[in-house]
């Protein structure tokens, strides 16, 4: 899943003379926190919601002047973007490490889109495949080659459809596996791989 | 009134698929061994245009072709050839019947009866547009939209262990139909959905009301929240008729989930279902079948509905004669009695976690829908 699946377009932007209070309007009317600030088709900064909120605020010492103080005085300039192509896992580690909350993205210099952890949040819910009718299985897999490859071939052979499959490690030697399916069945299913000598964490086994 | 026919058992994804005629032809039989078994009303099968009132043309479409025997190249976009809801001969004919069935209750409640007893149907999953989870077409939202065409407000309560997600997602914009759903949580369930926040969009919000229940939650907490939920939602809600999905799967035997119900609690949900319908439906309400997949529990419960649906005394064992047969032919042995045996799984050692966390779901819907249900 790449950055341009999931980044809004076209993005509401300001200019650096714009005053904090009409910024502020702008995210309100909009419903949104992010705004690009352009000068001349150039991305020269981003003001954000709590950037205006501190700003203006009555224990800030300088005061507040919503009306007097403009973007260009607030907005965070080198401004951390993202490139239509990169896959979205790197724009969460980028927002992650960085502790920001958005992405403009760039493409040969112009703004084509913004990525906001909320889009992040929408890939995630489509990546783990909850959208789907789907029951949940996980999965303890040795963390070697050819194990996920049992687990989705023993699915395909009961012809079971994979709505999604995550993984992460558990410890050095061990993977989790997370698997969604198409059916109701997921107990006979659990049972299969169990006789299979995988261990399956849910659904568990009833001792009745 | 009991709605039921043998074609119903047409209905049949193959051998080993757990949503099997078998469990209608043992149900009737041990009713007629018990001696209660009364001649029901046979209903005719649904047309195509009542189907409609629920589904897509295009949906309709692909059941008839591959119920023809057609190949047909997007099926699994529409939720069938899949591994749960295999396509087979006639499925479309099977399907419209269970249908009719449901429908047929809908128009005898118009027609003044009280109470109809659907031995069928309940296919709960079926959605607009796609097929899903055992279910091909939606026989309880046809029946749903039949009685609100005719201007009555429905409350639909679903018991099976699964979320009524298909008959939610259908009614989800609708003022006049309230969706009341106990089930085992979708973190891990089939079909994933049925969340406290699914509460309804447009002139449905407020209308839609899901209680996900812990994995392993027993008789005690289920009937707590059932009988804190379901009276409170249909006193502020005032339905002129009760449509109930009667699913047997919370029963603790059954291999597709994790409820732990016995039929204990069963021999009081029904009645309670009864009372309230008696306190906020005028009476009338409309029963059918669903999800059931351990063979030995879904027919006790079910015959347990027969009876308490009629009024009549259950019985403690069931015939010998009946229990030699099916023992035979399904090389099991069965629970001699109606009831389960008394602590019949090992104790669970979570109880007082689930317990908990059951009540704090229950706030959560309650806190959520307050505003909305209750003006």
């Amino acid at each position: 899943m790449l950055i341009q699946d999931v980044m809004r377009f076209p993005v509401v932007t300001v200019e650096p003379g714009v005053t904090l209070e009409e910024a502020y309007r702008l995210l309100l009317e909009r419903g949104i926190r992010h705004l690009p600030v352009m000068e001349e088709g150039r991305l020269v900064g981003i003001i954000t919601d709590r950037d205006i909120r501190l700003a203006t605020s009555h224990l800030n010492p300088r005061g507040p002047c919503p009306g007097c103080t403009r973007v260009a005085e607030v907005m965070t300039q080198e401004v951390v973007t993202a490139h239509p192509l990169d896959p979205v896992e790197e724009a969460a580690r980028v927002m992650r490490e960085r502790k920001i909350g958005s992405l403009p993205v760039l493409e040969d210099g112009a703004l084509v889109g913004i990525v906001t952890g909320i889009d992040l949040l929408d890939a995630l819910l489509k990546l783990t495949g909850v959208t789907e009718p789907s029951g949940r299985l996980e999965v303890r897999l040795p963390d070697r080659v050819g194990e996920l490859a049992r687990l989705t071939g023993f699915l395909a052979g009961r012809g079971i459809n994979i709505h999604s499959l995550l993984s992460y490690p558990e410890d050095k030697e061990v993977v989790r596996a997370v698997v969604r399916v198409n059916t109701l069945e997921t107990h006979l299913l659990a049972e299969g791989l169990r006789q299979e000598g995988f261990e399956v964490l849910w659904p568990p086994k009833k001792p009745w | 009134m009991v709605i039921y026919r043998d074609e119903y058992r047409l209905y049949n994804f193959g051998p080993g698929h757990p949503f099997s005629p078998v469990r209608l032809e043992m149900l009737t039989s041990l009713l007629q061994a018990l001696g209660v078994w009364k001649e029901p009303l046979a209903p005719r099968e649904a047309t195509r245009e009542e189907v409609l009132s629920v589904h897509s043309e295009r949906l309709v479409r692909r059941v008839e072709a591959a119920s023809r025997g057609e190949r047909v190249p997007d099926l699994e976009h529409y939720g069938l050839g899949t591994g749960d809801t295999p396509v087979f001969p006639g499925m479309d004919r099977a399907a419209r019947i269970l249908v009719g069935g449901t429908l047929e209750g809908a128009r005898r409640i118009l027609a003044g009866e009280k109470r109809v007893l659907q031995l069928g149907g309940g296919l709960h999953h079926a959605q607009y547009d796609r097929s899903s989870g055992f279910c091909v077409y939606n026989d309880l939202s046809v029946a749903i939209r039949h009685l609100t065409r005719a201007g009555l407000r429905v409350a639909y309560l679903d018991i099976d262990v699964h979320h009524g997600d298909g008959v939610q997602w259908i009614h989800y914009e609708e003022e006049e139909v309230l969706t009341l759903s106990l089930h085992e949580s979708g973190r891990y369930l089939f079909p994933g959905t049925g969340h406290v926040h699914e509460i309804g969009r447009g002139e449905g919000v407020g209308r839609k009301l899901n209680l996900p229940l812990e994995p392993f939650t027993e008789d005690e907490s289920y009937l707590e929240a059932f009988e804190a939920l379901v009276p409170w939602a249909l006193g502020a809600f005032r339905p002129d008729v009760l449509v109930v999905q009667a699913g047997a799967d919370a029963h603790f035997l059954d291999p597709l989930a994790d409820l732990l119900l016995t039929t204990r609690a069963y021999a009081r949900i029904f009645p309670l279902i009864l009372d309230y319908a008696e306190a906020y439906a005028g009476g009338r309400v409309l029963f059918t079948l669903g999800g059931g997949y351990s063979l030995d529990a879904t027919v006790r419960v079910w015959a347990l509905l027969y009876h308490v649906f009629h009024g009549l005394p259950l019985p403690e064992r069931l015939p010998e004669g009946w229990l030699r047969e099916w023992e035979g032919r399904l090389g099991q042995p069965l629970t001699p009695t109606l009831h389960d045996p008394h602590a019949p799984y090992p104790e669970i050692p979570r109880r007082q976690e689930i317990e908990k966390r059951n009540r704090l779901t229950l706030e959560r819907l309650m806190e959520l829908l307050r505003s909305h249900l209750v003006h």
